[in-house]
C-alpha cells in the first residue's frame, strides 16, 4: 500500500503492556517449582516445568504445557541445548527474544527489561513468564480461583492517507469485529474475546477521524473489547477486513485531507510507551541501507527541443551513472537508454509527438535503472552525447541505411575523457569491440556481449518446458503448469523451425526427462545437460508462476549469468506488452539460468494463481502470442548479436 | 619469550580475522522481499551485545541465529512482502569462517510452485545474514541436509548464496 501522508500511531504496544505490572497473581513462593493450570480460551493448559526466583515465576522452554500454549497462539519457538538465545516468533509475526543472564528482552525492534534474567537449569532455559505473557498478547486475569490467559487487544495503529485513515489492529487471538452501533458521525465495533489495557479517548483530528474512544466490556472470562471511532461528516467507514487472523484492517475514505492534515508533522501520541521506551519505527519507511538505493543518480529531467530539422532529447541526471542504449532494425524504428544506478524523479513519462520523434516513455525499468523509450518514424539518424550533467540524445530527420545497434557509457563524474572530448560518437557494437577475449576454439566469432561461450551448434536452440512429468508444477482451477509449459514451447518451436532453426525440447511429451520420479536436482540438471551437451546457442526455460495469494501478476524473466542480460532484455522487449504487467528481468541463483553455458533466460510468463493472469495463460491465442513475441525476441537477438553459419534472419 | 609474543598475536589476528564481526555492531537491517518480486525494503532491529563469558564465535554465531530467526518470520503482517512459507522455522545456525549455514524446517518445502516466492524469500533472507559483519554467504540445510534444490523448484541451494547471486 502506498502511504501518501503515513503516520502509525501505536496504542499501547508491548513496550506499554510491560509498564503495567500484572496483579501479582504469579508471584511468590506459593508457585515455586507447583505446577500451574491455566484457562486460555476455555480450555486448561497445565503447566509443569515452573519454577521462581526473587522477580517472579519463570517456564520452562520444554514445558508441554508452554508447547501447547505456543502452538494455540500460533508462536514459534527456537531453542537448542547449549544455546544462550531462546527466540519466540508470534503470531504478528515479531520475534522475543530472551537470553541466559541478560534480563534485556527484545520484542520486535523494542528493547524491554524482564523482572530477571533467564536462567539455566538441568539443561533447561527457564523464561520470565509474565513478561513471555505479555510478548504473546496474553494477560492474567483471576475470576475466583480460576486463573485465566485473556487475548489482547494489544495495539491500533493509525494510518493516514490523504483523504483516509485506516487503523490495523492486532491481538492475541483471532479478531472477528462486529458492528453493533453505526451513524453518521460514529461507528463502534465489538471485538469479542479480547480484553484490552488501551482503555481511554484519543484525538486523532485527521482524514475524517476525529477520534477512538477504547473501552473494556464483557466479564473475565468472556472479554469484550468496544472500539469507538467518531467520524467528520461524509467519513464513510468501510466493511472491516482481516489482513490475518489475528489482524483486522478498519478503512474509513473521509474528505479530503485538508491542508492541517497534510501540515501535521506531529501526529497525536495516541499510546506512547509508559516507559519512556521508544515506539518501532514505522515498519516501511525508508530502508536505510536499501541495496538498491545507495548512491543512486537521480534522473530529474527528460524534455525535447527541436534541434535543426530534428529534435534534441535531453535527459538530466545528478549524480553518477551508467547508461547503455539500443536500437532496433528497420521497419522497427525503436530505441531506448537505460540509465543504470538511477532513480526516476517524479513521474513516469508517456508522450506522443510529431516529427522524426513519434513518442517518449519514460519509467523507472527496475529499481536500479530508469529507461528512456523512443519511437521513431523511420531508421532516423541518432546521435548520443554523454556529460557530467545527463545524457543528449539528438534524433536526426536523416536516414540511416545501417548503423550500430546498441552502445554504452557513463555519466557523471565517472566520465571518461574520450566520452568528455568525443561526443555524438555511437560506441560499436559490442561484438565488435576490440580486446574482446578470444574462445579457445581458435575461431574468430563470438557469441553475445561477454564472450567466452561458443556454441559448438549455433543453429541450435533449447527449449525446457518447465517442470512435466511426476513434477506438476502449480496447479491452480485444475490447470497444471506443467501442461502450459509443455504447449508453449512447442508453439515456440513450430514458429523457429519455420524460420530456419533447429530446435530440440528437453522433453516433447509429459515425461520425467531424466528418470520417473527423479529428484528435483537430477530432474534440472538433466534438462542443464541437454543444452550444454548440445552446444545450443540459446535456452529458453518455459514457466507459469504462483504465489500464497492471488496478488501478484505478471511477467519476470528470470538471468543468472553476464551472458543472459543481454538476451533477456531482448526478449522483454517483445513480451513488453503481452497483455500482463512486465515485472522485468531479475536476477538470481536458477539452477537452469545458471548451470547452462549458453545465453539462458527463465520465463515467467503469468502467474496462474492470479485471475486476469490466469485468463490469459489458459487461452490459446495469448499462448500463440507469448510464443511468438519470444520467437521474435530470439530473431532480433540473433540479429544484434550475429554467429556464422547461424539462420538468416 | 619474544617467539610466544609473536605466536599469541598471530593466533589472535587469525582468530580476529577469522571471526570479524565487529563486537560493537549495534544493529541490522532485517529485509524483506517487496511483492514487486524484486526491491528489498528492511526494518532494523537492535543486536543484543556480547554478554559475559559470551565469546566472539558465539556472539556471532548468536548475531547469525537472531538474524535469521527474524528474516524467516518476516516484517509485521501490515507489510505486503513475500513470505516464507507458514510453519517455516529456523532449526539452528552455524558458521565455518564466513559462510553462516542456516538449518530451515521441511515447512520451507511448501511453496506455492513459481519462482516467484523462492526468489523473493531467499534473496530477503541472504541479504539479511549477510549484513552482519564477518558473513558473507549463507549455506541452506533442510532438516539438517544440504538439498540442491526444493522440489519443485527453481533456486540451486547446494551451495552457499552470496547477495551478488542477485
Amino acid at each position: 500500500m502506498n502511504w501518501i501522508n503515513r503516520f502509525v500511531v501505536r496504542i499501547g504496544s508491548v513496550a506499554a503492556l510491560a509498564a503495567l505490572a500484572l496483579p501479582g497473581l504469579l508471584a511468590g513462593p506459593a508457585l515455586a517449582d507447583a505446577p500451574l493450570t491455566l484457562l486460555y480460551q476455555g480450555e486448561p493448559i497445565r503447566f509443569s516445568h515452573v519454577s521462581s526466583s526473587d522477580g517472579g515465576p519463570a517456564i520452562g522452554v520444554n514445558d508441554p504445557g508452554l508447547t501447547a500454549l505456543l502452538r494455540a497462539t500460533g508462536a514459534l519457538l527456537t531453542w537448542k541445548p547449549g544455546e544462550r538465545y531462546v527466540l519466540i516468533t508470534t503470531s504478528v509475526p515479531t520475534v522475543v527474544s530472551f537470553a541466559i543472564g541478560d534480563r534485556r528482552y527484545d520484542v520486535g525492534p523494542i528493547s524491554l527489561q524482564a523482572g530477571f534474567a533467564p536462567y539455566e537449569r538441568g539443561g533447561e532455559v527457564f523464561l520470565p513468564l509474565n513478561e513471555l505473557l505479555r510478548a504473546l498478547d496474553l494477560a492474567l486475569r483471576q475470576d475466583g480461583a480460576v486463573k485465566i490467559l485473556q487475548p489482547q487487544l494489544d495495539s491500533l495503529e493509525v494510518r493516514q492517507e490523504s483523504d483516509s485513515v485506516t487503523l490495523l489492529a492486532h491481538a492475541g487471538a483471532p479478531l472477528n469485529p462486529r458492528v453493533v452501533v453505526q451513524t453518521p458521525s460514529t461507528v463502534t465495533y465489538a471485538f469479542d474475546g479480547v480484553g484490552t489495557t488501551l482503555s481511554g479517548t484519543r484525538q486523532v483530528d485527521a482524514g475524517g477521524v476525529r477520534s477512538i474512544a477504547i473501552a473494556n466490556s464483557g466479564t473475565v472470562r468472556d472479554p469484550t473489547t468496544l472500539v469507538t471511532v467518531a467520524l467528520e461528516a461524509g467519513t464513510v467507514a468501510q466493511t472491516p477486513r482481516n489482513g490475518s487472523e489475528r489482524d483486522v484492517v478498519l478503512a474509513f475514505a473521509g474528505n479530503p485531507a485538508g491542508p492541517q492534515a497534510v501540515a501535521r508533522e506531529s501526529p497525536p501520541s495516541l499510546g506512547a510507551s509508559a516507559n519512556g521506551t521508544p515506539s518501532a519505527p514505522p515498519a516501511n519507511a525508508a530502508p536505510e541501507n536499501a541495496p538498491t538505493a545507495n548512491a543512486a543518480a537521480l534522473v530529474t529531467a527528460v524534455s525535447t527541443q527541436p534541434s535543426g530539422a530534428g529534435i534534441a532529447v535531453t535527459i538530466s541526471v545528478t549524480g553518477d551513472a551508467t547508461y547503455e542504449w539500443h536500437r532496433l532494425r528497420d521497419p522497427d524504428n525503436r530505441f531506448w537508454v537505460d540509465i543504470r544506478n538511477a532513480q526516476l524523479q517524479g513521474p513516469p513519462v508517456d508522450e506522443n509527438l510529431t516529427g522524426p520523434l513519434v513518442s517518449m516513455r519514460v519509467r523507472q525499468d527496475d529499481p536500479a535503472t530508469v529507461r528512456i523509450a523512443l519511437s521513431l518514424d523511420g531508421p532516423k539518424s541518432i546521435a548520443i552525447t554523454p556529460s557530467a550533467t545527463g545524457l543528449l540524445v539528438e534524433v536526426g530527420s536523416d536516414e540511416v541505411a545501417d548503423g550500430p545497434r546498441s552502445g554504452s557509457g557513463s555519466i557523471g563524474s565517472v566520465l571518461s575523457a574520450s566520452e568528455q572530448s568525443a561526443p555524438a560518437v555511437t560506441p560499436a557494437p559490442l561484438e565488435n569491440a576490440p580486446g574482446d577475449v578470444g574462445v579457445s576454439t581458435g575461431t574468430d566469432w563470438k557469441f553475445g556481449p561477454h564472450g567466452g561461450y561458443v556454441a559448438t551448434n549455433p543453429r541450435l536452440i533449447v527449449i525446457d518446458p518447465g517442470h512435466g512429468g511426476s513434477d506438476r508444477g502449480t496447479i491452480h482451477g485444475g490447470v497444471a503448469e506443467a501442461d502450459l509449459t509443455l504447449d508453449m514451447a512447442k508453439r515456440l518451436r513450430d514458429i523457429l523451425v519455420a524460420r530456419g532453426w533447429q530446435v530440440k525440447l528437453t522433453h516433447d511429451t509429459d515425461v520425467d526427462v531424466y528418470a520417473p520420479n527423479d529428484s528435483p536436482h537430477d530432474e534440472l540438471q538433466a534438462r542443464v545437460d541437454v543444452a550444454n551437451q548440445a552446444g545450443a546457442r540459446l535456452f529458453i526455460s518455459i514457466h507459469a508462476n504462483a504465489y500464497i495469494n492471488s496478488g501478484p501478476y505478471g511477467t519476470t524473466l528470470y538471468v543468472s549469468k553476464p551472458d543472459d542480460e543481454a538476451f533477456a532484455r531482448i526478449v522483454e522487449t517483445h513480451l513488453d506488452g503481452d497483455g500482463t504487467k512486465d515485472d522485468g528481468i531479475v536476477k538470481s541463483h536458477m539452477y537452469v539460468t545458471y548451470h547452462t553455458r549458453m545465453p539462458a533466460v527463465l520465463i515467467e510468463t503469468a502467474f496462474l494463481s492470479n485471475p486476469g493472469d490466469y485468463a490469459l495463460l489458459t487461452s490459446a491465442a495469448w499462448r500463440q502470442k507469448v510464443a511468438q513475441e519470444i520467437a521474435d525476441g530470439i530473431a532480433e537477438y540473433a540479429h544484434e548479436y550475429p554467429v556464422p553459419n547461424a539462420p538468416a534472419q | 619469550m619474544f617467539v610466544v609474543l609473536l605466536a599469541f598475536v598471530a593466533a589472535a589476528t587469525w582468530y580476529l580475522s577469522s571471526h570479524r564481526m565487529t563486537r560493537g555492531q549495534q544493529t541490522i537491517a532485517v529485509y524483506y522481499t517487496k511483492l514487486d518480486g524484486t526491491s528489498l525494503g528492511d526494518v532494523r532491529i537492535s543486536l543484543r551485545p556480547p554478554q559475559p563469558g559470551e565469546s566472539a564465535a558465539e556472539h556471532l554465531h548468536n548475531a547469525v541465529l537472531y538474524a535469521a530467526v527474524q528474516a524467516v518470520a518476516g516484517p509485521p503482517n501490515g507489510i505486503n512482502a513475500i513470505r516464507f512459507p507458514p510453519g517455516t522455522r529456523v532449526l539452528g545456525v552455524s558458521v565455518q569462517d564466513s559462510i553462516a549455514t542456516v538449518d530451515l524446517s521441511k515447512d520451507v518445502e511448501r511453496q506455492a510452485g513459481g519462482s516467484f516466492g523462492e526468489n523473493g524469500e531467499f534473496k530477503a533472507l541472504v541479504y539479511t545474514v549477510t549484513g552482519i559483519e564477518g558473513i558473507d554467504a549463507l549455506q541452506v540445510t533442510v532438516e539438517g541436509a544440504r538439498v540442491q534444490t526444493l522440489p519443485g523448484g527453481h533456486l540451486e541451494l547446494d551451495q552457499p548464496l552470496r547477495r551478488s547471486d542477485w
